[in-house]
C-alpha cells in the first residue's frame, strides 16, 4: 500500500527525480494491469457463456472461447425466436422465456429514473438543511435518520409490503417507487458529508449581498455539490436499476416489470435443475449494457464537475 | 428563484401522483402460477380449453422460478395478494395447512362427486390430512439411475446389468461393483483394481446428488428404504427414525462413495454447480435422480440412457413424489377456481400435458401417452414408468408438520458427514433426537 | 444540475418567500419534509412495529399473541443464532478491511491518471452487474471441478479449492466475492472526497518539504474523514446485513457455515410459518449491534466535523 500512496501525491510532472518516477509508474501499471484483468475477466466469462452454444454448455465449462459461437442466445433472450421452435424437444436447459427487451427496458428506465430524481432531490434539500440550518431537534432527527440506516432491510420489508397493499398500489408505479423516492438514510447521509466539508464563504458572503437561505441553497451549494449530486444520482440510478426483491413482489405484471425481473426466467425452474446458464448470460449482457452506457457517458460528467466545483 | 424550485417540487409530484394504477377487467381472471418454464406452454394450452368450455372465466398464468416461487406465495399469503390457484409441493402444503391458507376442497369434491380414484395410487390421499383435502394430484415423479451410454460402452458394461443389480448397506453388492468397474484413475485402473488410485481419478462412475437433507428423495431415499427403514411413524408422522442404524449405514455408505471409495467427486465438488451439470460434462457414468429431471439429461451432450434403480434387501424402492394444485383461502372467486382445478385435475387437461411428455400426470393412461411421447422420440423412459406401476416399488413422500426445522436440522447434519467431519452414527442420533422434540 | 434550471415564473410574491427563506427554523423543516415523510412511512413505522412484534407470537395471519420476552428468551437459547452472530462477524471481519483498503488503494491510482474516465468506468464494472447474476457467476468460476478459476489454481499448483462448498472456505469466499463487486464503488466514494481536497494544501506541504508518505497521513487521510467514515459506517451496516449473496451460492451451508443473521431471520420468516416474533427478536438484537458499532466508528473517527475548516 505504501508504494501506491507516496507515489499518488508525488508532483504529477516529471521534473523533478525522473529515475524514481519511472520505478513508481511500473509498480503503478503492474497494479493497474492486475486490477483490470481481475475486474473484467468475469464480463469476458459472462459475454463469452452468452455466446456459447446453449446444447454445449457443459461439455466444454471450462473452454475460454465460446464453444460453437452463436447469437442464438440474444435472439431468444430479445424475443426474436418463437419458444415453441425449441421447447419440447426435451432441452429443459434452455429456457422457453423471453423478455420483452423493450418494454422492460422503458419500465427499468422509468423506474430507476424517478427514484434517482426523487431521492437526490429531496435528500439533499434535508442533507443540506442538517449541514447548515438550525432548527429545533436537528441533531436528534439527524441521528434518528441514521439509525434508519441500521433497521435490517428484512424487517422494512415485509411491513411496506403490506402497506402498499392496503394502499391498493401492489401492480402499480407508484407502489414501485414510493419507498425509495423520497429518501433513503443513506442519501442523506452522504450529501450530509458533502455539504458539511464544503467552504462556508461563498454562503455567508451571498447571504451578505442579501441571498435568501433557500436561494444559497439552489444557486450557491447545490451548484458546488455537482460532482457529490451527480455521483450520488449515478449511484442510485444504478442501484435502482438492480434491484430485484420489491420489483419482483410490486410490480411483477408485464406492462410494469423491469429488467431484473425479467431475467429470472432464466433461473432454475426446478428444485434440483441448473439455471439456463447461456441464456441468463445473454440476459444480462443485454440488461447491463444501458447502465454501462450511463456510466461511460455520466461517469466523466461526475468527474468533470468534481474538478470545477470551485476549490481551488 | 425560490419559487421556481417549489414549482419544480410540486411537478414532480404532482407527475408522480397522476401516475394511474391498470384498471381492472370485467369478466373473471383466474390468478394461476407455477414455477417450470418448460411446462408452461402445456398448461396455457389447458387454459385455453378450459376458456373455451368456460367462455367467462380466463386464466392467467405466471411462471415464477423455484426459489423465488414459494416467497412470492408466502408474502402474497401475508398481503392479501396471492394467486387464486397455484401448484402446491409436498415439502411445503403441511406448512400452508398450519397457517390456513388452502381451501379444503373435500366438501366441493363430494358435492361435484369428483373421483379421486383415477389417480395412481396414493397420490390423492397425499393431500389428504383428517377428512380434509387441500389439492388435487396433477404429476408425479419417481427416481432412477441416469447413465452415459458412451462410457459404459467403453468400459464394456451392459446397462442391461441394471435390470438385475442388487444393494445392501454391508458390501454396496452389484451396484458398488459397476460403479467400481465405471471409475478411471490417470494410469487407466478402474475401482476394481487393487493398483486404483482414488487420490488421481478422471472418470467418476457415480455422482450423488449432494447428501439430500432430511428427504434424500433423488439420493439416499431409494437405497434406506430398500432395507426395510421408513422414514417415520406414517403420512403426518409425529416420530422420525433417523436414528435406526439401517438409516445410519446407508446415509454412511452414500458417503464413502466419495470419502472411502474415491468413486465419486467429493461433496464440495457437487454442491456448487449441482450432480446434473457435472453429469453432463461428460466424466461421470451415472448419477440418480427424478423423472422431472428426463428433459435436461436428454439435453446432454451425448446419449443418455434410464436405468432401473439396484435391489436393496427388500427389493426396488423409489419415493413417490406428486404435485397437485391447490386453492389459496383469501381467492375472491372460489367456484371459478375451483372448476379449474376440476379442469387441471381431470382427464381432459392430463391428456393435453402428457402429449406433451415434459412431465407424468397424475392420471396413468396420460402418463402413458407420455412415456409413449419419448419412446416415440427414442427415449425409453421406462425405468421410471416401471418403477411406478410395480407392486411396492413405490412408498410417499414423508408429509410431516415441521418440514423447514427438519431441514434446518438434517442439513447440516448430512452436510457434516458427507464433508467427512462427522461420521453418520455421531451426528444422526442427536439431530433425530432434536427432531423428535420439535413435535 | 443545469436540467432543473427553469426560467423564473413570478407567480409567488418574493417577499412572503424571503421571509420565509430567511427564517432558518421554519425553512429547515422544509427542507427535512418530504424526507420525513418518507422516512417515518417507511422506516419508522415498520421500524417501531417491528419491535412490537417482536413481544407477540404472531405469523401475520391469525390473531397475534403477546408472549412478553419468550421470543427472547428463546432467540438466546438457540445455538443457531449465537452461531450465525458469530459468522456474521467472521464475514464483516473478511470483508470490511480488505474492501476499505483496496478500495482507498484504487481511488488514489484513480486521482494519479484520473484523465481516463474509461478506466472508472471499467473499474466500476462489476457494481454494475446485479448482486444475484454476481453470485451465480462465481458459482461457476469457483466451481471445484468445472470453475475456470479453480482449473487455474490447479495448473499452478495450488491444488483444488473447494470455495463454496468448503465450510472452512465458504464466508471468506462469499466475502471475496463481494469484495469484488463493491470494491470499484467504493472507490468511487472515496475518489469523491479526494477530489475536494484543495491541490493548494499539497503545493503548501511540499514548499514545506513533506514527503508522500507525510502527505498522505497528514493531509488525506484527516481530510478525507467525513467520506471515510461515510464509507466505513455504510459499508459496515451493509455487511452486517449480507444476503443475497449467500442466498444463491450457498443457501446457508454446507453444514450451516454460512448462515448469517439475516439468513437466521430470513430462515424464522419463509420456513418456520412466518415466525415474526423470532425474526423481529433477532432484528432488534441486530439493530442493536449496528447502532453501537455505528456509535464506536463515528466516535473514534470523529467523523462529525471536516478538518477542512481548519486549513481554509
Amino acid at each position: 500500500m505504501s508504494a501506491i500512496s507516496q507515489s499518488s501525491f508525488k508532483p504529477t510532472e516529471s521534473a523533478m527525480e525522473p529515475k524514481r518516477f519511472n520505478w513508481n509508474n511500473i509498480i503503478i501499471w503492474v497494479l493497474l494491469g492486475i486490477l483490470m484483468f481481475v475486474t473484467i475477466f468475469p464480463f469476458y466469462w459472462v459475454l463469452r457463456t452468452a455466446l456459447n452454444d446453449p446444447t454445449a454448455i457443459f461439455g466444454h465449462a471450462s473452454d475460454l472461447l465460446p464453444y460453437n459461437p452463436t447469437l442464438f442466445n440474444f435472439q431468444r433472450v430479445l424475443g426474436m425466436i418463437d419458444p415453441t421452435t425449441f421447447v419440447g424437444e426435451g432441452a429443459s436447459n434452455i429456457s422457453a422465456g423471453s423478455i420483452n427487451f423493450w418494454i422492460f427496458l422503458r419500465n427499468s428506465f422509468l423506474y430507476a429514473g424517478v427514484v434517482m430524481i426523487g431521492q437526490s432531490l429531496f435528500s439533499s434539500m434535508a442533507a443540506y438543511a442538517f449541514a447548515r440550518f438550525k432548527f429545533p431537534f436537528r441533531d436528534q432527527i439527524f441521528f434518528i435518520y441514521l439509525t434508519g440506516l441500521m433497521i435490517p432491510g428484512i424487517v422494512l420489508f415485509i411491513p411496506n409490503y403490506v402497506f402498499i397493499r392496503q394502499l391498493g398500489w401492489i401492480g402499480t408505479f407508484q407502489g414501485l417507487i414510493a419507498p425509495s423516492m423520497l429518501m433513503t438514510p443513506f442519501a442523506v447521509f452522504f450529501m450530509r458529508q458533502f455539504f458539511i466539508s464544503l467552504n462556508r464563504d461563498l454562503e455567508e458572503a451571498a447571504l451578505l449581498d442579501g441571498s435568501t437561505y433557500f436561494g444559497v441553497f439552489w444557486r450557491i451549494s447545490l451548484p458546488l455539490m455537482r460532482g457529490p449530486l451527480l455521483t450520488l444520482a449515478l449511484l442510485t440510478f444504478i442501484g435502482t436499476w438492480n434491484e430485484y426483491l420489491w420489483p419482483f413482489l410490486v410490480a411483477r405484471d408485464e406492462n410494469l416489470r423491469v429488467l431484473t425481473v425479467a431475467l429470472n426466467i432464466f433461473k432454475s425452474q426446478t428444485p434440483q435443475g441448473a439455471p439456463d446458464w447461456t441464456g441468463l448470460m445473454a440476459g444480462t449482457v443485454v440488461s447491463i449494457v444501458p447502465t454501462i452506457l450511463l456510466f461511460i457517458f455520466f461517469g466523466r460528467r461526475v468527474v468533470d464537475s468534481i474538478q470545477f466545483s470551485g476549490f481551488k | 428563484m425560490k419559487h421556481r424550485s417549489s414549482l419544480f417540487v410540486l411537478l414532480v409530484v404532482a407527475l408522480l401522483l397522476s401516475v394511474s394504477a391498470v384498471s381492472a377487467q370485467d369478466a373473471v381472471t383466474i390468478r394461476y402460477v407455477l414455477w417450470d418454464t418448460n411446462q408452461l406452454p402445456a398448461y396455457q394450452q389447458c387454459a385455453d380449453a378450459f376458456t373455451a368450455a368456460n367462455p367467462d372465466i380466463t386464466v392467467s398464468i405466471e411462471q415464477l422460478g423455484w426459489d423465488d416461487y414459494w416467497t412470492a406465495i408466502t408474502t402474497g399469503f401475508i398481503s392479501g395478494d396471492a394467486p387464486d390457484v397455484f401448484t402446491n409441493h409436498l415439502a411445503k402444503y403441511p406448512e400452508f395447512v398450519a397457517l390456513e391458507q388452502l381451501v379444503d376442497l373435500q366438501p366441493l369434491v363430494e358435492r361435484d362427486g369428483v373421483a379421486t380414484d383415477i389417480y395412481y395410487p396414493g397420490l390423492a390421499e397425499l393431500w389428504s390430512k383428517d377428512g380434509a383435502r387441500y389439492g388435487l394430484p396433477k404429476d408425479w415423479d419417481t427416481i432412477a439411475v441416469v447413465y452415459n451410454s458412451d462410457l459404459l460402452a467403453a468400459a464394456g458394461v451392459d446397462p442391461a446389468v441394471m435390470a438385475d443389480w442388487t444393494w445392501t448397506p454391508e458390501d454396496g453388492g452389484s451396484f458398488l461393483e459397476t460403479i467400481a468397474a465405471l471409475t478411471l484413475d490417470a494410469n487407466g485402473n478402474n475401482g476394481l483394481s487393487p493398483d486404483f488410485d482414488k487420490t488421481n481419478v478422471v472418470q467418476y462412475g457415480f455422482v450423488p446428488d449432494t447428501m439430500g437433507g432430511a428427504y434424500g428423495q433423488t439420493q439416499w431415499s431409494a437405497l434406506a428404504v430398500s432395507t426395510g427403514w421408513t422414514f417415520n411413524n406414517g403420512v403426518w408422522g409425529d416420530e422420525y427414525y433417523y436414528d435406526d442404524p439401517r438409516f445410519i449405514d446407508t446415509v454412511q455408505f452414500w458417503a464413502d462413495l466419495a470419502l472411502e471409495y474415491g468413486y465419486a467427486p467429493s461433496f464440495e465438488e457437487v454442491t456448487s454447480l449441482g450432480s446434473s451439470t457435472l453429469f453432463q460434462a461428460g466424466n461421470i457414468a451415472m448419477t440418480m435422480n427424478g423423472s422431472w429431471m428426463i428433459g435436461t439429461f436428454l439435453s446432454s451432450e451425448f446419449p443418455v440412457g434410464f436405468g432401473r434403480l439396484p435391489a436393496g434387501p427388500e427389493g426396488r424402492k423409489s419415493m413417490f413424489n406428486g404435485l397437485a394444485d391447490s386453492i389459496w383461502v383469501g381467492t375472491p372467486h372460489l367456484e371459478e377456481s375451483w372448476s379449474w382445478v376440476k379442469f387441471l385435475g381431470s382427464a381432459d387437461c392430463q391428456n393435453i400435458i402428457g402429449a406433451s411428455g415434459v412431465v407424468f400426470p397424475a392420471i396413468p393412461e396420460a402418463a402413458g401417452m407420455a412415456q409413449q411421447m419419448r419412446a416415440d422420440a427414442g427415449v425409453d423412459v421406462s425405468a421410471f414408468v416401471d418403477q411406478a406401476n410395480e407392486d411396492g416399488g413405490t412408498f410417499l413422500f414423508p408429509i410431516a408438520d415441521y418440514a423447514g426445522e427438519i431441514s434446518t436440522i438434517m442439513n447440516e447434519a448430512m452436510d457434516a458427514i458427507g464433508l467427512g467431519i462427522s461420521k453418520a452414527a455421531d451426528v444422526l442420533p442427536a439431530a433425530n433426537a432434536e427432531i423428535n422434540d420439535l413435535f | 444540475m443545469a436540467a432543473i434550471r427553469v426560467t423564473a415564473s413570478p407567480l409567488v410574491k418574493p417577499s412572503l418567500m424571503s421571509r420565509i427563506g430567511n427564517n432558518q427554523a421554519l425553512l429547515g423543516y422544509l427542507f427535512i419534509l418530504p424526507s420525513l415523510i418518507g422516512f417515518i412511512a417507511f422506516f419508522a413505522v415498520p421500524a417501531i412495529r417491528s419491535i412490537f412484534i417482536s413481544f407477540q407470537e404472531w405469523n401475520l395471519l391469525t390473531d397475534a399473541k403477546y408472549v412478553g420476552l419468550e421470543n427472547y428468551q428463546e432467540l438466546f437459547a438457540d445455538d443457531r443464532f449465537w452461531r450465525s452472530l458469530q459468522i456474521t462477524v467472521t464475514y464483516v471481519l473478511w470483508n470490511i478491511p480488505l474492501q476499505t483498503v483496496l478500495a482507498l488503494g484504487i481511488a488514489l491510482l484513480m486521482e494519479r491518471i484520473s484523465n481516463s474516465p474509461l478506466l472508472r468506468g471499467l473499474l466500476i464494472l462489476p457494481w454494475l452487474m446485479p448482486n444475484v447474476i454476481v453470485a451465480m457467476l462465481f458459482v461457476w468460476l469457483l466451481d471445484p471441478t468445472l470453475g475456470l478459476i479453480n482449473i487455474f489454481l490447479q495448473n499452478i499448483g495450488v491444488g483444488q479449492q473447494g470455495f463454496f462448498g468448503d465450510p472452512n472456505q465458504a464466508i471468506a469466499s462469499i466475502a471475496g466475492v463481494n469484495i469484488w463487486r463493491h470494491m470499484g464503488y467504493t472507490a468511487i466514494l472515496i475518489y469523491a472526497g479526494l477530489k475536494t481536497i484543495p491541490k493548494s494544501l499539497y503545493e503548501a506541504a511540499r514548499v514545506d518539504g513533506a514527503n508522500g508518505l507525510v502527505q498522505f497521513l497528514r493531509i488525506t487521510l484527516p481530510l478525507l474523514r467525513p467520506v471515510l467514515v461515510f464509507v466505513m459506517v455504510t459499508s459496515v451496516i451493509g455487511s452486517f446485513q449480507i444476503f443475497d449473496t449467500i442466498a444463491v451460492a450457498t443457501e446457508g451451508g454446507p453444514a450451516g457455515a454460512t448462515r448469517t443473521i439475516i439468513v437466521y431471520i430470513y430462515e424464522q420468516v419463509f420456513e418456520r410459518r412466518i415466525n415474526m416474533g423470532m425474526a423481529t427478536a433477532a432484528s432488534v438484537v441486530l439493530f442493536l449491534i449496528l447502532v453501537s458499532v455505528t456509535i464506536v466508528q463515528i466516535r473514534s473517527f470523529r467523523g462529525n466535523q471536516s478538518d477542512l475548516a481548519d486549513y481554509s
